[in-house]
Protein backbone atom coordinates (compact mmCIF):
# COMPACT_ATOMS: atom_id res chain seq x y z
CA UNK A 1 0.00 0.00 0.00
CA UNK A 2 1.46 3.31 -1.16
CA UNK A 3 0.78 5.39 2.25
CA UNK A 4 2.25 8.46 0.91
CA UNK A 5 -0.31 9.43 -1.61
CA UNK A 6 -2.42 11.50 0.83
CA UNK A 7 0.95 13.85 1.82
CA UNK A 8 -0.23 17.72 2.87
CA UNK A 9 2.16 20.06 1.23
CA UNK A 10 2.19 24.33 2.55
CA UNK A 11 2.76 26.50 0.23
CA UNK A 12 4.35 29.92 0.75
CA UNK A 13 5.16 32.65 -1.74
CA UNK A 14 3.78 36.44 -1.41
CA UNK A 15 3.52 35.71 -5.58
CA UNK A 16 0.28 34.76 -6.18
CA UNK A 17 1.43 32.95 -9.88
CA UNK A 18 3.78 31.10 -8.31
CA UNK A 19 1.43 29.24 -6.08
CA UNK A 20 -0.67 29.20 -8.89
CA UNK A 21 1.75 27.01 -11.11
CA UNK A 22 2.94 25.20 -8.03
CA UNK A 23 -0.71 24.38 -7.58
CA UNK A 24 -1.38 23.23 -10.90
CA UNK A 25 1.06 21.29 -11.63
CA UNK A 26 0.90 19.66 -8.06
CA UNK A 27 -2.48 18.69 -8.63
CA UNK A 28 -2.68 17.65 -11.91
CA UNK A 29 0.54 14.59 -11.10
CA UNK A 30 -0.05 13.88 -7.39
CA UNK A 31 -2.81 13.34 -5.26
CA UNK A 32 -1.47 15.62 -2.51
CA UNK A 33 -3.74 17.97 -0.62
CA UNK A 34 -1.73 21.34 -1.28
CA UNK A 35 -2.80 24.64 0.74
CA UNK A 36 -1.39 27.68 -0.57
CA UNK A 37 -0.88 30.70 1.46
CA UNK A 38 1.15 34.78 0.37
CA UNK A 39 0.22 35.66 3.98
CA UNK A 40 3.06 34.11 6.53
CA UNK A 41 0.84 34.74 9.17
CA UNK A 42 -1.52 32.24 8.04
CA UNK A 43 0.75 29.87 6.75
CA UNK A 44 1.73 29.47 10.32
CA UNK A 45 -1.06 29.00 12.20
CA UNK A 46 -2.90 26.48 9.42
CA UNK A 47 0.73 24.18 10.60
CA UNK A 48 0.66 24.93 14.20
CA UNK A 49 -3.23 23.33 13.98
CA UNK A 50 -2.83 20.95 11.05
CA UNK A 51 -0.73 17.76 10.27
CA UNK A 52 1.54 19.09 7.55
CA UNK A 53 4.13 16.67 5.76
CA UNK A 54 6.46 19.27 3.57
CA UNK A 55 6.42 23.29 3.95
CA UNK A 56 7.91 24.82 0.98
CA UNK A 57 8.70 28.59 1.47
CA UNK A 58 9.47 31.26 -0.85
CA UNK A 59 13.00 32.94 0.95
CA UNK A 60 11.90 36.65 -0.24
CA UNK A 61 8.96 38.01 1.26
CA UNK A 62 7.87 41.08 2.88
CA UNK A 63 7.15 40.83 6.65
CA UNK A 64 9.20 37.68 7.39
CA UNK A 65 11.63 35.93 5.40
CA UNK A 66 11.45 32.03 4.14
CA UNK A 67 14.06 31.25 6.65
CA UNK A 68 12.16 32.93 9.75
CA UNK A 69 8.66 31.52 8.65
CA UNK A 70 10.68 27.67 8.47
CA UNK A 71 12.19 28.17 11.58
CA UNK A 72 9.04 29.29 13.35
CA UNK A 73 7.68 25.83 11.68
CA UNK A 74 10.37 23.69 12.81
CA UNK A 75 9.29 24.85 16.36
CA UNK A 76 5.51 23.79 15.64
CA UNK A 77 6.22 21.03 13.74
CA UNK A 78 9.86 19.62 14.16
CA UNK A 79 8.74 16.38 12.14
CA UNK A 80 7.66 18.61 8.99
CA UNK A 81 10.13 18.74 6.15
CA UNK A 82 11.21 22.07 4.98
CA UNK A 83 12.10 23.33 1.98
CA UNK A 84 13.53 26.86 0.71
CA UNK A 85 12.40 28.09 -2.74
CA UNK A 86 15.78 30.90 -3.53
CA UNK A 87 16.90 33.33 -5.89
CA UNK A 88 20.24 32.43 -7.11
CA UNK A 89 21.23 35.91 -5.00
CA UNK A 90 20.48 34.31 -2.06
CA UNK A 91 21.72 30.89 -2.13
CA UNK A 92 24.32 31.61 0.31
CA UNK A 93 21.58 32.58 3.40
CA UNK A 94 19.84 28.68 2.10
CA UNK A 95 23.27 27.14 2.35
CA UNK A 96 23.88 29.04 5.96
CA UNK A 97 20.00 27.84 6.73
CA UNK A 98 20.19 24.48 6.25
CA UNK A 99 21.80 23.78 9.85
CA UNK A 100 20.17 26.55 11.32
CA UNK A 101 16.64 25.31 10.46
CA UNK A 102 17.13 22.17 9.50
CA UNK A 103 16.46 22.41 6.17
CA UNK A 104 15.56 19.51 4.30
CA UNK A 105 16.20 20.59 0.89
CA UNK A 106 16.54 24.38 -1.08
CA UNK A 107 15.31 24.27 -4.58
CA UNK A 108 16.51 27.28 -7.39
CA UNK A 109 14.40 29.36 -8.83
CA UNK A 110 12.75 29.20 -11.73
CA UNK A 111 12.59 25.47 -10.42
CA UNK A 112 12.51 22.32 -12.26
CA UNK A 113 8.80 20.38 -11.85
CA UNK A 114 10.61 17.21 -11.83
CA UNK A 115 13.38 17.73 -9.76
CA UNK A 116 10.78 19.53 -6.88
CA UNK A 117 8.47 16.67 -6.88
CA UNK A 118 11.13 14.18 -6.48
CA UNK A 119 12.23 16.57 -3.11
CA UNK A 120 8.45 16.63 -2.29
CA UNK A 121 8.47 13.31 -2.01
CA UNK A 122 11.06 11.95 -0.55
CA UNK A 123 10.59 14.93 2.17
CA UNK A 124 7.03 13.54 2.73
CA UNK A 125 7.97 10.13 2.79
CA UNK A 126 11.17 11.36 5.56
CA UNK A 127 8.11 12.48 7.53
CA UNK A 128 5.92 10.22 7.11
CA UNK A 129 8.54 7.74 8.83
CA UNK A 130 9.46 10.21 11.50
CA UNK A 131 5.77 9.84 12.83
CA UNK A 132 5.25 6.36 12.14
CA UNK A 133 8.83 6.00 14.15
CA UNK A 134 7.47 8.78 16.90
CA UNK A 135 4.03 6.48 17.16
CA UNK A 136 5.88 3.22 17.41
CA UNK A 137 7.92 4.41 20.37
CA UNK A 138 5.13 5.67 21.93
CA UNK A 139 3.57 2.40 21.52
CA UNK A 140 6.72 0.90 22.89
CA UNK A 141 7.14 2.47 25.61
CA UNK A 142 3.44 2.17 26.75
CA UNK A 143 4.27 -1.68 26.31
CA UNK A 144 6.88 -1.38 28.21
CA UNK A 145 5.22 0.33 31.42
CA UNK A 146 2.46 -2.11 31.30
CA UNK A 147 5.30 -5.06 31.25
CA UNK A 148 6.75 -3.33 34.54
CA UNK A 149 3.36 -3.25 36.24
CA UNK A 150 2.68 -6.52 35.56
CA UNK A 151 5.67 -8.00 36.44
CA UNK A 152 5.65 -5.95 39.84
CA UNK A 153 2.31 -7.12 40.60
CA UNK A 154 3.45 -11.11 39.64
CA UNK A 155 6.15 -10.54 42.13
CA UNK A 156 4.13 -9.47 44.91
CA UNK A 157 1.68 -12.23 43.82
CA UNK A 158 4.65 -14.65 44.55
CA UNK A 159 5.83 -12.48 48.28
CA UNK B 1 53.19 88.60 -16.33
CA UNK B 2 53.32 89.09 -19.81
CA UNK B 3 50.77 88.72 -22.46
CA UNK B 4 52.06 85.51 -23.91
CA UNK B 5 52.52 83.45 -20.23
CA UNK B 6 48.53 85.03 -19.61
CA UNK B 7 47.66 83.20 -23.48
CA UNK B 8 49.53 80.16 -22.18
CA UNK B 9 47.99 79.66 -18.74
CA UNK B 10 44.64 80.51 -20.48
CA UNK B 11 45.23 77.78 -22.79
CA UNK B 12 46.57 75.63 -19.66
CA UNK B 13 43.00 76.04 -17.71
CA UNK B 14 41.17 75.71 -20.92
CA UNK B 15 42.58 72.12 -21.10
CA UNK B 16 41.96 71.06 -17.98
CA UNK B 17 38.41 72.50 -17.54
CA UNK B 18 37.61 70.64 -20.88
CA UNK B 19 39.33 67.20 -19.28
CA UNK B 20 37.15 67.73 -16.24
CA UNK B 21 34.03 67.68 -18.17
CA UNK B 22 35.09 64.83 -20.09
CA UNK B 23 36.03 63.24 -16.50
CA UNK B 24 32.95 63.62 -15.60
CA UNK B 25 30.90 62.80 -18.15
CA UNK B 26 32.58 59.50 -17.62
CA UNK B 27 31.71 59.42 -14.18
CA UNK B 28 28.31 60.23 -15.09
CA UNK B 29 28.05 57.23 -17.37
CA UNK B 30 29.80 55.11 -14.85
CA UNK B 31 27.35 56.00 -11.55
CA UNK B 32 24.93 55.08 -14.20
CA UNK B 33 25.76 51.70 -14.64
CA UNK B 34 26.36 51.56 -11.09
CA UNK B 35 23.56 52.85 -9.89
CA UNK B 36 21.35 49.99 -12.42
CA UNK B 37 24.21 47.34 -11.09
CA UNK B 38 22.89 48.07 -7.58
CA UNK B 39 18.97 47.68 -8.60
CA UNK B 40 20.90 44.14 -10.16
CA UNK B 41 19.68 41.51 -7.85
CA UNK B 42 16.01 42.66 -7.21
CA UNK B 43 15.29 42.80 -10.70
CA UNK B 44 17.07 39.39 -11.50
CA UNK B 45 14.48 38.23 -8.88
CA UNK B 46 11.93 40.68 -10.24
CA UNK B 47 12.73 38.54 -13.55
CA UNK B 48 13.29 34.80 -12.43
CA UNK B 49 9.94 35.02 -10.43
CA UNK B 50 7.41 34.91 -13.75
CA UNK B 51 10.01 33.06 -15.35
CA UNK B 52 9.70 30.33 -12.79
CA UNK B 53 6.19 30.26 -13.74
CA UNK B 54 6.00 30.88 -17.10
CA UNK B 55 8.60 27.59 -17.45
CA UNK B 56 6.12 25.65 -14.78
CA UNK B 57 3.21 25.97 -16.65
CA UNK B 58 4.39 25.87 -20.35
CA UNK B 59 5.25 22.32 -18.69
CA UNK B 60 1.73 21.35 -17.46
CA UNK B 61 0.11 23.11 -20.01
CA UNK B 62 1.81 20.17 -22.36
CA UNK B 63 1.39 17.20 -19.88
CA UNK B 64 -2.45 18.48 -19.39
CA UNK B 65 -3.22 19.03 -23.01
CA UNK B 66 -1.48 15.49 -23.47
CA UNK B 67 -3.69 13.75 -20.94
CA UNK B 68 -7.02 15.89 -22.28
CA UNK B 69 -5.99 14.40 -25.41
CA UNK B 70 -6.12 10.74 -23.86
CA UNK B 71 -9.49 11.14 -22.71
CA UNK B 72 -11.61 12.82 -25.51
CA UNK B 73 -9.94 10.18 -27.95
CA UNK B 74 -11.34 7.50 -25.54
CA UNK B 75 -14.67 9.15 -24.65
CA UNK B 76 -14.82 8.89 -28.76
CA UNK B 77 -13.92 5.73 -29.10
CA UNK B 78 -16.44 4.31 -26.60
CA UNK B 79 -19.28 7.23 -28.04
CA UNK B 80 -19.00 8.64 -24.27
CA UNK B 81 -19.37 12.02 -22.86
CA UNK B 82 -15.87 13.45 -21.87
CA UNK B 83 -15.29 12.69 -17.98
CA UNK B 84 -15.52 15.59 -15.59
CA UNK B 85 -11.79 15.23 -14.92
CA UNK B 86 -11.55 16.90 -18.85
CA UNK B 87 -13.43 19.97 -17.98
CA UNK B 88 -10.99 20.56 -14.72
CA UNK B 89 -8.32 20.26 -17.36
CA UNK B 90 -9.75 22.98 -19.47
CA UNK B 91 -10.31 25.36 -16.65
CA UNK B 92 -6.61 24.28 -15.11
CA UNK B 93 -5.11 25.85 -18.89
CA UNK B 94 -7.55 28.92 -18.71
CA UNK B 95 -6.06 29.79 -15.16
CA UNK B 96 -2.51 29.25 -16.72
CA UNK B 97 -2.68 31.17 -19.56
CA UNK B 98 -3.93 33.96 -17.90
CA UNK B 99 -0.98 33.56 -15.42
CA UNK B 100 1.05 33.39 -18.22
CA UNK B 101 -0.40 36.72 -19.61
CA UNK B 102 0.49 38.23 -16.16
CA UNK B 103 4.34 37.22 -15.78
CA UNK B 104 5.04 38.19 -19.59
CA UNK B 105 3.52 42.00 -18.78
CA UNK B 106 6.13 41.66 -15.49
CA UNK B 107 8.95 41.09 -17.67
CA UNK B 108 8.14 43.24 -20.15
CA UNK B 109 7.56 46.15 -17.74
CA UNK B 110 11.14 45.87 -16.29
CA UNK B 111 12.73 45.36 -19.67
CA UNK B 112 11.46 48.76 -20.40
CA UNK B 113 12.46 50.27 -17.21
CA UNK B 114 15.89 49.27 -18.14
CA UNK B 115 15.97 50.62 -21.45
CA UNK B 116 15.89 54.26 -20.22
CA UNK B 117 18.71 53.13 -18.67
CA UNK B 118 20.94 51.60 -21.19
CA UNK B 119 22.97 53.18 -23.80
CA UNK B 120 22.79 57.11 -23.67
CA UNK B 121 26.44 57.63 -23.55
CA UNK B 122 27.24 61.57 -23.75
CA UNK B 123 24.50 64.08 -23.76
CA UNK B 124 22.01 63.66 -26.03
CA UNK B 125 19.36 66.88 -25.37
CA UNK B 126 15.92 65.42 -27.17
CA UNK B 127 12.05 66.40 -26.18
CA UNK B 128 10.81 63.58 -23.75
CA UNK B 129 8.24 62.64 -21.72
CA UNK B 130 8.64 63.75 -17.83
CA UNK B 131 6.01 61.22 -16.61
CA UNK B 132 7.23 58.73 -19.31
CA UNK B 133 10.64 58.83 -17.73
CA UNK B 134 9.03 58.63 -14.05
CA UNK B 135 7.32 56.18 -14.72
CA UNK B 136 9.74 53.71 -16.11
CA UNK B 137 11.98 54.68 -13.21
CA UNK B 138 9.54 53.43 -10.79
CA UNK B 139 9.22 50.29 -12.87
CA UNK B 140 13.14 49.53 -11.90
CA UNK B 141 12.25 50.82 -7.83
CA UNK B 142 9.56 48.22 -7.45
CA UNK B 143 12.07 45.57 -7.83
CA UNK B 144 13.46 46.92 -4.75
CA UNK B 145 9.99 48.11 -3.21
CA UNK B 146 8.25 44.42 -4.00
CA UNK B 147 5.14 44.84 -1.53
CA UNK B 148 7.24 46.72 0.82
CA UNK B 149 6.74 49.97 -0.51
CA UNK B 150 3.44 50.90 -1.47
CA UNK B 151 3.50 53.53 -4.22
CA UNK B 152 1.09 57.09 -5.30
CA UNK B 153 1.07 58.79 -8.02
CA UNK B 154 -0.38 61.96 -9.53
CA UNK B 155 1.08 62.49 -13.13
CA UNK B 156 -0.21 66.04 -14.02
CA UNK B 157 -0.41 67.30 -17.83
CA UNK B 158 3.01 68.08 -18.88
CA UNK B 159 4.97 69.63 -22.08
CA UNK B 160 7.51 67.41 -23.52
CA UNK B 161 10.52 69.07 -22.06
CA UNK B 162 14.24 68.93 -23.81
CA UNK B 163 16.39 66.56 -21.69
CA UNK B 164 18.66 64.50 -21.54
CA UNK B 165 16.16 61.40 -20.62
CA UNK B 166 18.74 58.98 -19.34
CA UNK B 167 20.50 61.06 -16.43
CA UNK B 168 16.96 62.65 -15.71
CA UNK B 169 16.03 58.83 -15.39
CA UNK B 170 19.08 58.23 -13.36
CA UNK B 171 18.08 61.20 -10.57
CA UNK B 172 14.52 59.78 -10.42
CA UNK B 173 15.68 56.28 -9.97
CA UNK B 174 18.44 56.95 -7.64
CA UNK B 175 15.79 59.51 -5.30
CA UNK B 176 12.92 56.63 -5.72
CA UNK B 177 15.86 53.72 -4.15
CA UNK B 178 16.52 56.49 -1.77
CA UNK B 179 13.18 56.70 -0.71
CA UNK B 180 13.02 52.77 -0.64
CA UNK B 181 15.82 52.93 2.06
CA UNK B 182 14.90 55.54 3.83
CA UNK B 183 11.52 53.35 5.21
CA UNK B 184 12.23 50.76 7.52
CA UNK B 185 9.90 47.78 6.95
CA UNK B 186 6.28 48.80 5.10
CA UNK B 187 5.73 52.31 3.83
CA UNK B 188 4.40 54.72 1.20
CA UNK B 189 6.35 56.66 -1.71
CA UNK B 190 4.23 59.71 -3.44
CA UNK B 191 5.45 60.83 -6.50
CA UNK B 192 4.00 64.03 -8.57
CA UNK B 193 4.28 65.88 -11.53
CA UNK B 194 2.85 68.89 -12.65
CA UNK B 195 3.75 72.23 -14.43
CA UNK B 196 5.14 75.07 -12.02
CA UNK B 197 5.49 78.63 -13.88
CA UNK B 198 7.88 77.96 -16.23
CA UNK B 199 9.27 74.32 -15.04
CA UNK B 200 8.20 71.14 -14.91
CA UNK B 201 8.02 69.95 -10.89
CA UNK B 202 8.01 66.76 -9.92
CA UNK B 203 7.80 65.70 -6.20
CA UNK B 204 8.99 62.36 -3.99
CA UNK B 205 7.68 61.78 -1.01
CA UNK B 206 8.80 59.28 1.77
CA UNK B 207 7.49 58.30 4.81
CA UNK B 208 9.95 57.00 6.61
CA UNK B 209 13.37 57.75 8.99
CA UNK B 210 13.74 61.43 7.44
CA UNK B 211 17.28 63.12 7.36
CA UNK B 212 18.76 64.68 10.65
CA UNK B 213 19.39 68.10 10.86
CA UNK B 214 23.19 67.41 10.99
CA UNK B 215 23.25 65.32 7.95
CA UNK B 216 20.74 67.89 5.58
CA UNK B 217 23.84 70.47 5.20
CA UNK B 218 25.64 67.56 3.69
CA UNK B 219 23.76 65.48 1.67
CA UNK B 220 25.02 66.99 -1.65
CA UNK B 221 28.45 66.35 -0.63
CA UNK B 222 30.47 63.89 -2.81
CA UNK B 223 31.13 60.94 -0.87
CA UNK B 224 28.47 61.83 2.17
CA UNK B 225 26.60 58.53 2.44
CA UNK B 226 24.97 57.18 5.57
CA UNK B 227 24.62 53.34 4.14
CA UNK B 228 27.00 50.69 5.27
CA UNK B 229 30.08 50.41 3.30
CA UNK B 230 29.21 48.55 -0.19
CA UNK B 231 25.90 50.07 -0.13
CA UNK B 232 25.84 53.02 -3.03
CA UNK B 233 28.86 55.12 -3.74
CA UNK B 234 27.72 58.65 -1.58
CA UNK B 235 27.83 60.04 -5.09
CA UNK B 236 24.20 60.04 -5.61
CA UNK B 237 22.88 63.23 -5.20
CA UNK B 238 26.23 64.67 -5.73
CA UNK B 239 25.72 63.82 -9.48
CA UNK B 240 21.68 64.25 -9.59
CA UNK B 241 22.74 67.98 -8.31
CA UNK B 242 25.29 68.00 -10.93
CA UNK B 243 22.17 66.71 -13.31
CA UNK B 244 19.81 68.77 -12.85
CA UNK B 245 21.18 71.97 -11.91
CA UNK B 246 24.68 72.68 -14.32
CA UNK B 247 23.14 70.01 -17.14
CA UNK B 248 19.40 71.54 -16.83
CA UNK B 249 19.75 74.66 -15.36
CA UNK B 250 16.77 73.55 -12.65
CA UNK B 251 17.08 72.83 -9.33
CA UNK B 252 17.08 70.23 -6.90
CA UNK B 253 16.12 70.42 -2.88
CA UNK B 254 13.97 68.99 -0.71
CA UNK B 255 12.68 69.39 3.10
CA UNK B 256 12.77 66.82 5.66
CA UNK B 257 11.48 65.93 9.43
CA UNK B 258 13.74 63.62 11.15
CA UNK B 259 11.55 60.45 12.46
CA UNK B 260 8.50 61.60 9.96
CA UNK B 261 9.44 61.65 5.83
CA UNK B 262 11.29 63.43 3.29
CA UNK B 263 10.21 64.94 0.22
CA UNK B 264 12.80 66.23 -2.63
CA UNK B 265 11.49 68.57 -5.38
CA UNK B 266 13.19 68.86 -8.59
CA UNK B 267 12.59 71.39 -11.25
CA UNK B 268 13.59 71.30 -14.65
CA UNK B 269 12.51 74.32 -17.08
CA UNK B 270 9.90 73.54 -19.45
CA UNK B 271 12.75 74.68 -22.56
CA UNK B 272 16.53 74.74 -22.22
CA UNK B 273 18.52 78.65 -22.23
CA UNK B 274 19.55 80.07 -24.97
CA UNK B 275 23.44 78.90 -23.96
CA UNK B 276 22.75 75.72 -25.43
CA UNK B 277 26.84 74.90 -26.59
CA UNK B 278 27.81 75.96 -22.89
CA UNK B 279 26.15 72.95 -21.66
CA UNK B 280 27.31 70.49 -24.10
Amino acid sequence: MDTYTEATVVLVDDEEMVLTSLNAYLTLETDYNVESFTDVDEAISFVGENEVDVVISDYLMPKMNGIQLLAKAKELKPETSRILLTGHADKQSAIEAINQVGLFQYIEKPWDNAALLLVIRNGSERTQLLRSLRNKILQLDEAHSNLKTAQSELIRAFL
Amino acid sequence: MTEQEQADLEGQVAELRSELEGCKTQLLDAHQMSAVGQLMASIVHEINTPIGSILSNNQVGARSLEMLHGLLEKAQAEDTSPPPKSTKILSTLLTLAEVDKIACERIIAVVRGLKTFVGGHGAEYVKSNINEILDNALKLAHCEYRRRVEVETEFGELPEVECEPHQIGQVFLNLLVNAGHAIEGEGKVVVKSEVDGEDIHVSIADNGSGISPEHQKKIFSTGFTTKAVGIGTGLGLAISRDIIEDRHGGSIGFESEFGKGTTFHIRIPVSRAADENAQK
